[in-house]
């Protein structure tokens, strides 16, 4: 019974535990075991920040990150921060704009255009929504319609419209 | 009809007092465990309940008393600095035998130490952090649902047994969001015993066979008196050194005697293992994913966890010791060695007793009970 | 005081746990007077034995809740207050009253008086002070005059002490008043109408100590001490003391504040109900 080990990170206020809890919650709808365990400091923003999911069928028996297969990085402050976390399974997602320096190893790093594309969209906030569409189609861990009905679920009525296509252009990008 | 869902480990505290009826809570903000009395504060006005924010770590652990003093099941929740302030109430309610729940989320210390880091430093205040030999109960749930479930199993044994009941959990427990099955809501779960019968002659501290007096409810008649004092069996202090035994002793001996109601451990791989780990919380975890990857590799390790880890299982750690033949045993623990002392107490010499100790508030993860059971493999 | 009534029907025999006596207050203490007082006023309110909590907390003054013959409880030193919280959340219709002293109230337990003074919760603290801790063998309280010799002041103190009255009131109590013992119909009387208060209400009872504290300080008995309390009133003392913080010498009695605040249980159980599911309760 292996689990899957999935980490957000970047800088408090990017939305990344967010993202992560959207995932989290269509998982466990799904019928899959998910513990969540994110950074915890003092400071709600700025400063490196992390979410990460361990996904299993059954519960994990070790709860936290030990070897990520999925790294999303939205920002420069946490470029290295997981790299010993890290080899040669796993696949590392970056911000194009914002990591311009990604980690470096034997594991793939996709570099993604996640921040200019929410920008394009009308709102650069929506850059986490447009990672978390990249990394589901990435990890083919969730049926499309399922991610997007969390989304919508999870969003408040105004930014329901904007999610939603952040969404489906980061899902896009994977092809 | 299943309602799985993801929830928090301090969340889980809250919603599973709320399941076994609690009906007041007071706190005080303290990381991290602060999302217990926020839950608290959301959720009991929805069952009819009373949340409130006392003025200090004491005056919630006095004002939780003070309610179940009225007949409420009560609760309140802390970390560290707050439940060394808490430390002589908690006592007030082992001597004069009022029920109620304590949740302890530990962090790093000493003093303010690592407030966002997770800890297994309380294992031995959570026993002793109260002056004089006293009466407690201490549960270590592991996981998200078993803080969920251990809190409710908190609450039924200090309302049947009249003794304080210590949730114990670390840091990483308390945050952890994990998937959860609660169970159905709204089932019975053990009601106090409240004094019935004759006004005349009650004893609210007689001796019986139970162990456990019936529990006068202010309103009822009885007009008792509860006192910190070491009393007689009148609930009136007493200095008589037969009657001060008496009642000091029949605290103590309550616990003994139920203990079928109190103890609970698990194991894991432990029917043949060679190297025992016994290890609780977030340590626990680490040691059940170490084991499952130690036999692939060969090497014959298993775990035995104390759920309830005060009063500690150690009729059931020696049973299992014995079982496998174990030759080593595996303390791993985020202190410098706590729990350690009281295998080592236990054991007696009959094996070694290896630690594997973390103080750099940081988790134990499984590769490092993994390279230290390589270490110390027979 | 005006407004006081002779109740000659009232019987301390009735009130307290005779099985507890003899008592162990020292000859002479104020507390004795207090405590009927006390019961006296709650004879006149009519008040149920069944329905009358008593928390109290570490000192002589914690001593007396075990004389009474109501539910009582004896919790530990500075808290009573903090116990009483709880327990009149729990139990609104359980008449709850607080027994506290100089040291508990004012030194170990001082946060959780006025955070109950802020809060207005019904309760009703009686505050014995007799300037000393008593049970411990007399060591300066936050009360003790100046000057005045202790066992931890063997020069005399020269610690300013509290106006527990005005401490009371600038935190928030809606009813605060002080009384002498030598004067037991106005202390009844001012007890009774801190029980009728909705709200918490504070009396501040100056006793006496003749065994430590007179003897100490060479106050004489306790008809002396007792006396030289009452030739110490002055009606106007009270907000006449900016200049010196304390001022023993100048005692202000009888109601020294009354206001009409929300009460907190009630305004806290309407907020709970507000947040229940429609349709339930």
């Amino acid at each position: 019974m292996s689990s899957i080990e999935i980490r957000f990170s970047g800088s408090g206020g990017q939305g990344l535990i967010t993202a992560a809890r959207i995932l989290a919650g269509a998982l466990t709808g799904e019928g899959r075991h998910v513990a969540r365990s994110q950074s915890y400091e003092p400071v709600s923003r700025g400063g490196l920040s992390r979410s990460d999911l361990v996904v299993s069928d059954d519960g994990a028996d070790f709860p936290l990150s030990t070897r990520l297969k999925y790294l999303l990085i939205l920002d420069a402050a946490a470029a290295n921060a997981s790299d010993g976390l890290l080899d040669g399974d796993s696949e590392v997602l970056v911000d194009a704009e914002l990591v311009p320096n990604p980690p470096t190893g034997d594991f793939r790093v996709y570099s993604l255009p996640f921040t200019d594309t929410a920008r394009r969209l009308g709102n650069k906030r929506v850059a986490n929504i447009v990672a978390l569409g990249a990394l589901a189609a990435q990890s083919g861990l969730i049926a499309p319609d399922v991610i997007r009905r969390a989304v919508e679920a999870a969003s408040p009525k105004r930014f329901q419209r904007l999610n939603l296509e952040a969404l489906e252009a980061g899902q896009q990008m994977i092809g | 009809m299943t309602r799985t869902m993801n929830m928090q480990g301090n969340q889980a505290c809250a919603l599973g007092a709320i399941e076994a009826g609690c009906r007041f809570f007071a706190g005080y903000p303290i990381t991290p465990s602060s999302e217990v009395a926020e839950q608290m504060a959301a959720q009991l006005p929805k069952v009819g309940g009373t949340f409130i924010q006392m003025e200090d770590e004491i005056a919630s652990m006095g004002a939780v008393i003070g309610a179940s003093m009225g007949g409420l099941k009560a609760m309140t929740a802390t970390s560290g600095p707050g439940f060394s302030l808490k430390q002589e109430n908690i006592g007030y309610a082992s001597g004069a035998e009022i029920p109620c729940v304590i949740v302890n989320v530990m962090r790093g210390g000493p003093s303010t130490g690592m407030p966002t880091r997770p800890s297994q430093g309380d294992i031995m205040q959570s026993r002793w952090g109260t002056h004089g030999d006293h009466p407690i109960i201490v549960l270590a749930p592991a996981s998200v649902a078993e803080a969920y479930h251990e809190t409710i199993r908190a609450f039924d044994l200090s309302e049947r047994l009249r003794v304080p009941v210590i949730v114990l959990i670390d840091e990483v427990i308390g945050h952890l969001v994990e998937t959860v099955d609660p169970g159905e809501a709204g089932q019975e779960h053990v009601a106090r015993t409240f004094a019935s019968g004759p006004a005349e002659g009650f004893k609210p501290y007689a001796i019986t066979d139970d162990l456990v007096p019936p529990f006068p409810r202010p309103g009822d008649g009885y007009r008792s008196h509860t006192t910190g004092l070491t009393h007689s069996e009148t609930g009136f202090p007493t200095q008589n050194p037969a009657l001060a035994a008496a009642a000091l002793n029949r605290i103590t001996d309550k616990l003994v005697l139920h203990n079928d109601l109190i103890e609970r451990w698990r194991v894991r791989e432990a029917d043949d293992a060679d190297i025992l780990i016994a290890a609780i919380g977030i340590s626990a975890r680490a040691a059940e994913a170490a084991v499952t990857k130690l036999r692939a590799e060969g090497i014959m390790a298993g775990l035995f966890r104390p759920v309830t880890l005060w009063p500690f299982p150690e009729g059931a750690l020696l049973g299992v010791i014995d079982k496998a033949g174990a030759k080593a045993l595996l303390v791993p623990e985020m202190n410098q060695g706590q729990m350690i002392r009281e295998v080592e107490r236990l054991v007696a010499g009959r094996l070694p007793v290896h630690g594997l100790n973390r103080i750099d508030g940081e988790a134990i993860t499984p590769a490092d009970i993994i390279a230290r059971v390589r270490e110390i493999a027979p | 005081m005006k407004d006081v009534t002779q109740t000659p029907d009232f019987d301390i025999n009735g009130y307290i746990r005779l099985d507890q006596m003899p008592h162990f207050l020292c000859p002479g203490c104020g507390h004795g007077i207090a405590l009927r007082a006390l019961l006296w006023a709650i004879h006149d309110l009519g008040i149920e034995k069944d329905k009358l909590a008593v928390v109290s907390g570490i000192g002589c003054s914690g001593r007396l809740s075990a004389y009474i013959d109501a539910n009582t409880f004896h919790t530990t030193h500075g808290r009573p207050l903090a116990f009483a919280t709880g327990l009149a959340l729990a139990r609104p219709d359980l008449h709850v009253v607080v027994i506290t002293g100089d040291g508990d109230s004012l030194a170990i337990g001082g946060n959780h008086l006025i955070h109950a003074c802020r809060r207005n919760l019904n309760l009703t603290c009686m505050m014995l002070n007799n300037e000393i801790y008593g049970m411990t063998g007399g060591q300066v309280s936050p009360t003790t005059s100046a000057d005045r010799f202790t066992t931890t002041t063997p020069a005399g103190n020269t610690e300013p002490g509290f106006d527990a009255c005005r401490l009371a009131e600038a935190a928030g109590a809606s009813f605060v008043g002080r009384e002498v013992t030598l004067q037991v119909l106005a202390l009844k009387d001012l007890l009774q109408r801190a029980l009728e208060h909705d709200g918490f209400s504070f009396v501040e009872v100056i006793s006496d100590c003749t065994e430590i504290y007179g003897r100490k300080n060479d106050l004489g008995a306790s008809p002396e001490m007792m006396m030289s309390q009452k030739a110490s009133m002055r009606p106007d003392a009270y907000r006449n003391t900016v200049d010196v913080p304390f001022r023993p010498n100048a005692l202000a009695t009888g109601i020294l504040a009354k206001v009409d605040r929300p009460e907190y249980g009630q305004a806290l159980r309407a907020a709970n109900a507000r947040q229940q599911p429609a349709g339930k309760g």
